[in-house]
Parts: structure tokens; sequence; C-alpha cells
């Protein structure tokens, strides 16, 4: 007897059969009726009115059907709440079970039961499942918090479960640690800045120890989790890439790109001239290389990464272009990602080779492959200078094939080459002009009347060339009567005896005869340019052209800086960012790419604070920083004086919010003429206060051997905004009231463009809270907390009317003094 | 996270359907099936979007294994994850097809429930999934002894004594505990997957081996497994073992479980197989094949008077006489634009049992050839009346792609010295050592 004769039933009585079945007095029986009832519930047929039978059959010791009713329990309770609390009874007696399979069942499948009243029932069950003495158990506990977080995220606070959970990061067993820290992740998605995920040097290592140890699934989590952290210097982040790095050769391949994620990201970090960065690069390619060995699916997907990262650092696999060679029996859309890829990587080097392999390409039997293939030689003609004239004859000899989309997608990027090497190959043009019958698309009718207006000097038969386009103006496509209308402007700026009717012609066409703006402006333009002054219309149609540029399609840079923080994920794939498709919050991501953007601007963009030329030799350039909770100084020292300087200290002026060093300056050794040293000075708010002009003026002393020099620098206010500055609702609501209307301030931010959930996703990552939304009247209103190191509250209603980009502020403070300046500064 | 996991049959059938986190209803197993057989044939179908659910699927024995989510999560986690599931469902049901797992829905729905927690991977580990699953396997087919037919049962040496029968590995790692016949048997396979590009000029452009070492395990116990690879097998570029010819490969990577101590010096790869199918090993080699490429072709294309052209088609094996037999041997001669509905093809083969015709849909000339043994040499005129040919279109023919198998054979020259089992085996048990190469991409320019 098989189990599929459970998908043949179908008979009228067949509810009335099962539950007479459910209720037999034999187990087996029973365990078949169940295993009927969920073959129905697959093929989506209603059984819900079962439930009662079904749960009746809980109580049994036989784990095969206990798992079978559990399964069902899983489907049926939200639709039937009132029914699912008689199966509590028998979660709570199964969570005591001493067979530890049946208490993690028992508890995995309660977490599963998102009815609101069983919730209260799962705590203690849940709560001794925790501390369970199995790991099997404790590891189930933990995803169930992560799930009970889902339905009731107060009572997890309150309950006290997520320090169970954050305890569950050291535990001994390394799949416990593993989905203690997924749930961890997850969770704290939705509390942006509360820090679940307490990531310090001791968490990190203690992660690290479990990564050799725990599964593969495991160590996807961990290593995700690892690629949110920032190390605090650039050591750290090396020994932290030392030990991801042997996960580089695991066979999993979620796990490798997993690994190179946490790689790419902290390779920013790491000084570019050091041997250990080389040494990486080198690492990073064989793994990348042997994923493309895997299934179609998984070559796609590994294929749009390296995209990416071909992009962001083409040298890590600029010697691995052949990998990237077309294989004949490759999906259609695993050739093209490795035909964009190619390109990316075609230099000097490599050119002759490429080159041999589109042109194979271009005579292949799929046409969107093909076309493709043939653009693929005019970017490389634009791309690599030295191998211009061999893709030109290239396409020539394609051109001569006759083959109609290989000829117009030739024409078409031969324009481009016109574009790139002005008066170079213009011997060709002959050539084109054979094939202007066959042009059939837009793109290479357009291109072919560019060529042929832009070359008209040369071509004795253009005017008759472009009234042949004429005749049916009006069926050409918008793109077309463009072109045609300029080229036969520069026809007739060059040839203006011959051509005076042509030009009336198309003039009148586009102007009287059309209903087309675009056309019927530029038009009129150039019919007042003509009649009124021709000399500037000539230098006004005919001007040279900027060249256009080598690399075309580049994803733009803070995107791509972006989808690299996400590498191995959905975005990667898309090349969209995550908020572009997924919905509701997520803060950790968000939060990570705003943190790799200040790593940057902490290694690249600072300002200049003390200029050498006035500091004997001495350059400072810095910037302000908070990063998990703590305010940091971030300085780049130079030495452009001929000595050597050492015995460096610092020094504040007491300023408005008690900023001061926690430490002194770490400089140890003497920096050395031509040397700089990055440094970062932890601060904090206990100092004296005195009231500056402007409020976030900071003065400093900085001492060294040669002298004492003396600037003063901005702070920017939102390194002071705390991380607990979400005020209670209730308080807020009081809190609102109680503040006098002197201290209110009106004002209005304009040109920003962001909607109502992007403007408070950005605030959010500032420290400043959404407290509550609102619609009023098609406008979206937010309250907003924010509180500073010196304990002031500021609370704020931010008015967005959608398709208005200046937004109407509303602000209250007791401190009405910061208040102004501090909203520019936010925005 | 995954948010559902389902399966399809390939006419959209619901087999198997699970929920894990509540994000999504049931009734996207029809959008899905909808989009997926909508799509048009230059989209890659891996990754689907539809209101904010993302469809990842891989298709296997004709099913669709799908996985949604609505987070940001990795695609390689779910393409691996949905291997694997497939993997297991052919472990533990014996194979992998709709017949089988309708039969057998109870035991892969608790197998998701071990797999799958919340949306989180637990475990795809047999070894681990043993210790939880109590349903049993129904299996398809019953195994029967005259599956080993093809096996020299009697010490025979015929040809295919030294390969196992495929239908011998694909039953149910768990079947009734009673059955004990014919159980304790390990399967070692050495699988390369040959790439292979030559010029026009007969230059060897690109020659790439993917291999994988793969262990299918019906042993009830068997707490470690010596395989003994070749003494003088040397790793990457410049490295150099044993006298003479090394078998070298570029790069390998390892089955988490494989302890590697022995490795280093007597290139011996220790395990603790789990029941059912893993991949112990696996090795690329780019670019520097030990030997010459199998086939070599001389091809002659010529315009003909008029609208005909004879392409002269001269093919040689160069494998060793008699020790290795190609199978399944078909080459492709690629005309693409040049094939128009009105072209007519009329052949000489250099032997009766070969065939060619013209494929319009793939716009090929399909040239099979049964037997073609090492050292042999074939040839093929085809004469195609082509309308309207022009000097120019000489260029759109080719390439020529060769698909083929052969067995008992391995590019690299790797191969398995020894199989030992520890502690040894209660009773008879049997370890079958199979080779194979199979052409992944063959493909020679003209």
């Amino acid at each position: 007897m098989t189990d599929s004769k459970y998908f043949t039933t179908n008979k009228k009585g067949e509810i009335f059969e099962l539950k007479a079945e459910l209720n037999n007095e034999k187990k087996e029986k029973r365990k078949e009726a169940v295993k009927k009832v969920i073959a129905a519930m697959t093929v989506g047929k209603d059984v819900s009115s079962l439930f009662p039978d079904v749960v009746n059959c809980m109580q049994t010791d036989n784990l095969e059907l206990k798992k079978l009713v559990y399964l069902y329990l899983m489907n049926y309770a939200k639709s039937q709440p009132d029914m699912a609390i008689m199966a509590v009874n028998s979660f709570v007696k199964d969570c005591e079970d001493p067979n530890p399979l049946i208490r993690a069942l028992a508890v995995r499948t309660m977490g599963c039961i998102r009815v609101d009243k069983i919730t209260e029932y799962l705590c203690e069950p849940l709560r001794k499942c925790l501390k369970d003495e199995d790991p099997y158990v404790r590891k189930t506990a933990a995803v169930c918090v992560a799930k009970l977080h889902d339905i009731n995220a107060q009572m997890v606070e309150d309950q006290g479960f997520l320090d169970s959970l954050r305890d569950l990061i050291a535990d001994s067993n390394p799949m416990v640690v593993a989905n203690a820290v997924a749930a961890l992740s997850e969770i704290s998605e939705s509390h942006p800045n509360s820090n679940l995920l307490d990531l310090n040097p001791q968490n990190i290592n203690k992660l690290l120890t479990a990564l050799n140890e725990c599964t593969e699934w495991g160590q996807i989590f961990i290593l995700d989790c690892l690629s949110n952290y920032n190390p605090k210097d650039e050591r750290e982040a090396q020994s932290i890439c030392e030990r991801v790095t042997p996960r580089l050769s695991h066979a999993n391949s979620a796990v490798v790109l997993s690994a190179v994620k946490v790689l790419m990201k902290f390779l920013e970090l790491l000084p570019k001239d050091s041997d250990y960065y080389g040494t990486l690069l080198k690492k990073l390619s064989p793994p990348l290389v042997t994923l493309l060995s895997g299934e179609p699916e998984v070559q796609y997907v590994a294929l749009r990464n390296i995209n990416l990262i071909v992009q962001k650092r083409p040298e890590i696999l600029k010697q691995e272009i052949k990998v990237f060679f077309v294989k004949y029996n490759d999906p259609i859309y695993v050739k093209l990602e490795k035909l964009d890829i190619m390109i990316r990587l075609a230099s000097q080097a490599n050119i002759a080779q490429v080159l041999a392999e589109l042109k194979e390409y271009a005579t292949e039997v799929d046409v969107d492959f093909v076309r493709k293939a043939v653009r693929a030689i005019g970017r490389c003609a634009i791309k690599v200078e030295q191998s211009a004239e061999r893709c030109v004859s290239t396409l020539l000899d394609l051109i001569q094939t006759k083959v109609n989309y290989v000829v117009q997608e030739a024409i078409v990027v031969i324009r481009d080459i016109f574009r790139k090497y002005p008066n170079k190959y213009e011997s060709i043009i002959a050539t084109l002009c054979e094939n202007l019958d066959s042009l059939d698309e837009p793109d290479a009718r357009a291109a072919m009347i560019w060529i042929v207006g832009e070359y008209a000097e040369r071509i004795d038969n253009a005017d008759e060339l472009l009234e042949s386009f004429l005749e049916g103006f009006h069926d050409e496509s918008t793109q077309v009567q463009l072109t045609l209308l300029t080229a036969i402007v520069k026809l007739f700026l060059k040839k203006p005896s011959e051509t005076q009717e042509l030009v009336q012609q198309v003039l009148s066409l586009a102007t009287q005869d059309s209903d087309n703006p675009d056309l019927r402006d530029r038009g009129y333009i150039y019919w007042r340019l003509l009649s009124t002054d021709p000399v500037t219309a000539k230098e006004v149609v005919l001007s040279e052209k900027p060249l256009i540029s080598e690399e075309t399609d580049l994803i733009e840079p803070t995107l791509l800086d972006e989808l690299i923080c996400h590498i191995g994920s959905l975005a990667s794939v898309y090349h969209k960012p995550p908020n572009a498709f997924v919905e509701g919050s997520h803060g950790i991501h968000q939060h990570s790419a705003d943190q790799f953007a200040i790593m940057k601007q902490y290694f690249s963009v600072l300002q200049v604070w003390l200029p050498a030329t006035k500091a004997k030799g001495l350059e400072i350039a810095g910037t302000f920083s908070r990063r998990q909770g703590h305010m940091y100084m971030d300085m780049t020292f130079i030495n452009k004086a001929l000595q050597h300087m050492t015995d460096f200290a610092i020094q504040f002026n007491k300023n408005s919010f008690g900023v001061i060093p926690t430490t002194p300056l770490p400089i140890h050794t003497p920096l050395m003429p031509n040397q700089s040293i990055d440094i970062s000075l932890p601060l904090s708010t206990i100092g004296p206060v005195m009231k500056m002009d402007p409020l976030n003026n900071l003065q400093v002393a900085v001492k060294n051997i040669i002298d004492v020099f003396y600037f003063s620098c901005l702070i920017p206010l939102n390194i002071f905004f705390v991380e607990d500055g979400k005020m209670e609702r209730q308080v807020f609501l009081v809190t609102w009231k109680d503040i006098p209307n002197e201290n209110e301030l009106q004002y209005q931010i304009k040109e920003c463009h962001l909607n109502a959930d992007t403007v408070s996703g950005k605030l959010q990552n500032n420290n400043i809270f959404t407290i509550a939304k609102r619609n009023v009247e098609g406008q979206d209103m937010l309250y907003q907390s924010l509180k500073l190191t010196n304990g002031i509250w500021i609370l704020a209603e931010l008015r967005i009317q959608p398709g208005n980009p200046n937004y109407t502020g509303k602000k209250k403070t007791n401190a009405t003094a910061f208040s102004y300046k501090l909203m520019v500064h936010i925005f | 996270m995954i948010s559902q996991v389902f399966i399809l049959s390939s006419k959209g059938d619901h087999l198997i359907y699970k929920d894990f986190r509540g994000e999504a209803k049931s009734d996207v197993v029809n959008v899905f099936y909808q989009m997926v057989t909508d799509l048009p044939a230059d989209q890659p179908p891996v990754l689907m979007t539809h209101e904010g659910l993302h469809f990842i699927h891989v298709r296997q024995g004709g099913l669709y294994c799908v996985a949604t989510t609505t987070a940001n999560v990795s695609p390689f986690t779910i393409i691996e994850f949905l291997n694997r599931l497939t993997a297991l469902i052919k472990d533990y049901c014996g194979s992998l097809s709709e017949k089988s797992v309708r039969m057998n829905f109870a035991l892969i729905y608790e197998m998701l429930d071990e797999m799958l927690d919340y949306g989180y991977i637990q475990t795809t580990s047999t070894d681990i999934l043993k210790n939880f699953i109590q349903t049993e396997a129904v299996s398809s087919k019953p195994f029967s002894l005259f599956d080993l037919r093809s096996v020299g049962l009697f010490g025979a040496e015929t040809q295919q004594s030294k390969v196992a029968p495929s239908a011998a590995a694909s039953r149910p790692i768990m079947s009734s505990r009673g059955d004990q016949e014919g159980k304790n048997e390990i399967f070692v396979d050495v699988v390369e997957c040959l790439t292979v590009v030559i010029g026009s000029n007969g230059v060897l452009m690109k020659a790439d081996i993917q291999g994988e070492i793969r262990v299918k395990c019906y042993l009830p116990s068997c707490s470690e497994m010596r395989i003994g690879l070749n003494e003088e097998l040397s790793i990457g570029k410049s490295q150099l073992r044993g006298y003479g010819a090394a078998v070298r490969i570029d790069e390998c990577s390892f089955h988490q479980a494989v302890r590697l101590d022995e490795f280093e010096s007597y290139r011996i790869l220790k395990i603790c197989p789990s029941q059912g199918e893993q991949t112990v090993m696996q090795y690329q080699l780019c670019d520097d094949l030990p030997s010459a490429p199998p086939f070599r072709l001389f091809p002659t294309v010529e315009r003909d008077s008029g609208d005909r052209l004879l392409i002269y088609l001269k093919m040689r094996c160069d494998l060793p006489p008699k020790s290795v037999v190609p199978s399944d041997f078909t080459t492709n001669l690629v005309l693409a634009c040049i094939l128009k509905p009105t072209t007519s093809l009329s052949q000489e083969l250099s032997s009766p049992d070969q065939s060619a015709e013209l494929q319009p849909s793939c716009k090929v000339i399909q040239w099979e050839i049964p037997r073609f043994p090492g050292g042999a040499q074939l040839s093929a005129l085809f004469k195609v009346e082509v309308p309207g040919l022009s000097a120019a279109s000489l260029l759109e023919v080719g390439p020529v792609c060769m698909s083929f198998e052969l067995p008992k054979h391995t590019c690299t020259g790797l191969q398995i010295r020894f199989l030992r089992l520890s502690p040894a085996q209660p009773g008879p048990s049997q370890r079958w050592v199979r080779y194979l190469t199979h052409s992944d991409s063959y493909t020679i320019r003209i």
C-alpha cells in the first residue's frame, strides 16, 4: 500500500468518512486517516471542520502520528483559534515530556500557531526549553523566540526572552549559537538601533569560534552577522579576514558567497599598499571561478554578483577572463551575463582573445545573444583604443553576412565608434550605405541617418539618401524623426545650395504636420536659427561634440557601494537596493550601508581642520562620527615638515556639550616626514560646559615637539543624539501638550524629495525616532523625538505633503536655544 | 528566511506545500506556475517576483522545487537548499519523480519540518535527520535482482563488469528494516565534465575539466572510509610530485566532513560517509590537459558551383584503442542563419550504421555515430543546397559541437587506488568504483 492513494479519494461523503476513521479505535487506522487529511490539505481542500477530531488524536505515544497531527494543527489553528485552545494542554504537557524530540516538537509547533491566545500559554514552557539540557530543544526554543516576537514583540521583551537569547550566543553547542544569531539578527531588524546583537570584540570572537564548528547553514548565519560588524581598526579587520578566509574553499556556494561578502566589506578598511591586501585579493579569485562550475541557476546568480565585484575591484578577476568565455550549451541568460563581464574585463592585454571569441559568438544561432555579441565588439573598440581598427574590420566582415539583425546591430555600434574616434574610419561609410534598404529597426535607422548627416560633406548622394527616408516621415518612430530633422539641417548647413528645398520640406513636416511637441519645438528652433542667423546656426548645429565615454552602463558608484554590502543577496541579483523590493523596515541592512558610508568617509573624505601652512608642517584633517553608541573624532595627522614629530597631545576648550577626549592622543611612535597616521579619538560629554557660538563650535589645541597649534571645528549635532531617544507614545503626548507655545518653532525644509518612510528611516539612522505616523487630509504627519547627550528631549512634528518637496515642521523643546540650529544640521 | 516551500509537478499539480512564516497565501503556488510557464526564453527563470514575494526555484526530475521569501536573503543559500532537498528526497525515496513524491508526501513533510524551522535552515545531513525521521519510505519500484543483470555476477569479465548499473544506486537509503539483502553497498563515482574549445586553426583554445568524487553509501554502519587517490596527484600550477607524468589538478574543495590529515602526504581522504549521496571532493583543471583532447576534427568548407555548400568533416578519436569506448556520440554542425526552410541536405557517411539529418529547429546537422573506437577515423561529406548562398555565408558555418560519454575514463587521470572501510563490515559488502567523463561542451570552430 502506498501513500499515493490518499490523493485519489474524491467522494462526496469524504469528510464524513474521514471523521469516522479519525475516531477509530486502532492507532494504525487513525494514522492512515490523518495522512489522508493532510493529503487533502496539500491539494487545497478545506478540511478545517475535522479540527476537533484531529486534535483528539494528539494524545498518543506514537511519534509519527503526533508529528502528523502537529502538521495539521499548524495549518488550521489560525482559522480555528477557539479550537486551538483545546490543544494547549497537550502542548504544555508535551513540553515536559522526557523525550527531547517531543519537547522540541511541541515548542516548535506552538510557535508556529499564530494565535494570540496561545502565546500566553507558551511563555512558561518556552522559558524552560531555553534552558533545556538537550541542545536540540534549546536550538528549537531559540527560533521560537523569533516566532513569538513576530506575533507579540512587547511580550517577548517583557518576559526577558531577548536576554535569554543573547545568553545562547555563548552556548556550547554551535547549532544553538547559529540559531540564536539568526533569531537575534531578524529581531534586531525591527529595532535598528537597539543594539540587540551586541557585536563587541568578545562576541565576535565567540562567533568566529562557533564558525569553525557548526553546520554549513549555521556558518551562513554567522558570516552574515559578521558582515554587519564594524571593526575598530585595520588590525581587527585583518584578523577577522584571516579567520574567515578558510570558508572560501567550502563546497557550499552560499557559504563561499557569505564569506566573500565579509571580505569585500572589510577590504575597504585595509590599507591598499599592505601585503595582506594583495594576498587577500588573490585569494578571492579562485572561489569565484569555482562557482561557475555549478548548476546554471548557481552560475547565473554568481555571475550577477561577479558583475558587481568586477565593477568595484576589477583587479580580482582580471587574469581570469577565460572562464567567462561562453560555452556552447550555456543557457541564454548565462551567456548574456558572461558577455557583459567579458567586456568589463577587456583590456589591451587580452583584447585579441576577447575579439576572437566575440566574432565566433556573432555567428551563433540565438538572436539575442548574437545582437549582444555584435554590440560587445563595438564596446571593445570604444574601450580599448588599440583594438578599434580590428573591431571595425570585424564588424565590416559581419555586415557582409547580410544577416539582417547582425547588420542593424553593427550599424548602431559603428555610430558609437564614429563618435569616439571622429574622422578615422569614415572610409567604411560607403559599405554602410549599401545596406540602407535592409534597415527596419528604429535604432538602426536612426544610427544610419545620424551617420549620413554627420558626414554629409563626404557622401555624394547624402541628399538623395535622406530624402528617401523623408517619404514615410510620419510612419517613423520619434527617435528617427528627430534624427532625420537634425541630419537634414546639418546637410543644409554643409551644402546650402542644393538642399534648400529638402530642408524646407522637413521643417514643415516637423512643425506643421506633426503632433509631437518635441519634434515641433525642435523644428521651430532650427527654423528660427536658420532664418535669423545662419552663421550662429552653423556654430550651434555643427559644433564639436564631446566624445562618448569609455565605460557604458556602469552602476552608479553609491548604488554600487550599497550593493557590495549586499553581495550574495537578492539585491545583488536584481542590482537594486533592498528597500526597492523588500517591504517593511530593514534597519540593519540600511544601517550597515550607512556605516559603510561612514567608514569610507573616515578613510577618505575628511575635512582639513588645520592646514600645514599654519602649523609648521602638521596637517590635521578630520571628522566626527557616532558608532555603536559612542562618539569619535576621526583624524588623519600628516607630517609635511622636514623633521619628525613626537610628543603629541590634544586638549579641548570648554564647550556647549562638555565634550572631552576620553583617552590621550593615541600616537605613540614618532611621525616621520611625509608620513601620515589615522586615529580615532573616543569622546565623552562629561567635561565642563560653556555655551559657544555657534553652539556646536569646538576649539582644539594640539601640541607636538615643535609647537602648540589651535584650530576650531564644528561638531555635527547628530552625533549627540543618543540611541535611547525613542519616547513612549503616552509620554510624548503629555510632554507635547506641556511644552509652552513660546518654545515652539516652525520651519520649512525645502526641496527634499523623499517619502515619509524613507525620511523616517534616514532620521532613525541618526537616532531621530518616529513615534507615530498619521495621515491627515492627504498629508503624512510624523511625530518624532530625539534626546541629546545632555538629557534634553526634542519633540517634532513633520508634515509631508505628497508631491510637495517642502516639509513643514513644528518643534517643541524645553531648551529653546538649541532648536533651530539642530534641525538645520540634520537635513 | 524561507517563507514557503512547495513542489509542483510539471503540469502544475500541488505535490507538497508547506508554509513556514505565514507571510503569503497558498494561492501564490498557482501564480508561480503561471509565471514560470509564461516566461520568455531569454529571461532568467531563477528568480521571479510577485507582489513583494520572491520565488526561487530549481527544476529537477521534471518537478519544480520552489522556495519563496519576502526578505533580502541569499539566493545561493536557497538554491543550495533546494538542491539538497531534491538530493535528500532521492536518498530517502529512491528517486525523484512525481510518483515518488506523491507516495512519500508524509515523509517529505516530516523532513521539511526538521530541515527548516521558521524558514531558518536547520540541517540537510542524513546523519542528523535519521535521528528524527519516523516515517518510512515507500519505494516506487521494488528493488530486484534483475537490475544487477549487467553486472558480471559470476566473475566474468564482461564489457560492463566494472560498471555498476545505475539502477542499483537508485533505491531508498532506509527501506523497511527487515529487508537486508543487497544492502551493504557503497558506490564511489569519479565524474568529470570536459569543456574543450578548438579554434578554426586546430589550436586548443580552452580546455577545462570539472570533476567530482561522489559517494553513495548504503552501509548501515560505517565509522570510517579511506579513499586513496593517486599518490603522485599534485595540486596547483607549480607543485610536482612523484616521477614523470604526475596527475595534476588546479584546485579542489572538499565536503565538510572530509578529514585531510593524510591527504598532504599520502593523498588519502578520510570520511565517515552518511547514508545517501554526497559529493566528497570537487576539483578542476584549466587549460592544461595531461593528454591531447580525445577528438580532433579536420573540416573543409567549400562553396561549390552556385548554391551548394560542400562540408567535408574528418574526425579522429585519439583515445587509447580498445580500453575506452565512447558512448552516445553525437556531432552537431551548426549552420545558423544559412539554414532556410528550403535548404536540403545529402550526405556520404563513412559507415552505414551512422546517420545524419537536418534539425531545422536548432539549425544544425546532426550526425549520430554509434561506434567510434579509439584510434579510428571517420568522415562525412555533407552537400547542402542553400538558395541565395553568398561568400559571406561561409562565415556562418560552424562550430561543430560533440557530445559523448567516456565510461571508465578520466581525463585528468585521477584514479581511486583503494577504498577501505573500517571497521570491516560484517557480512558481504560490495564496493563499486565507477569512472565517467562526460562532455559538457566540446566545440570545434570552423
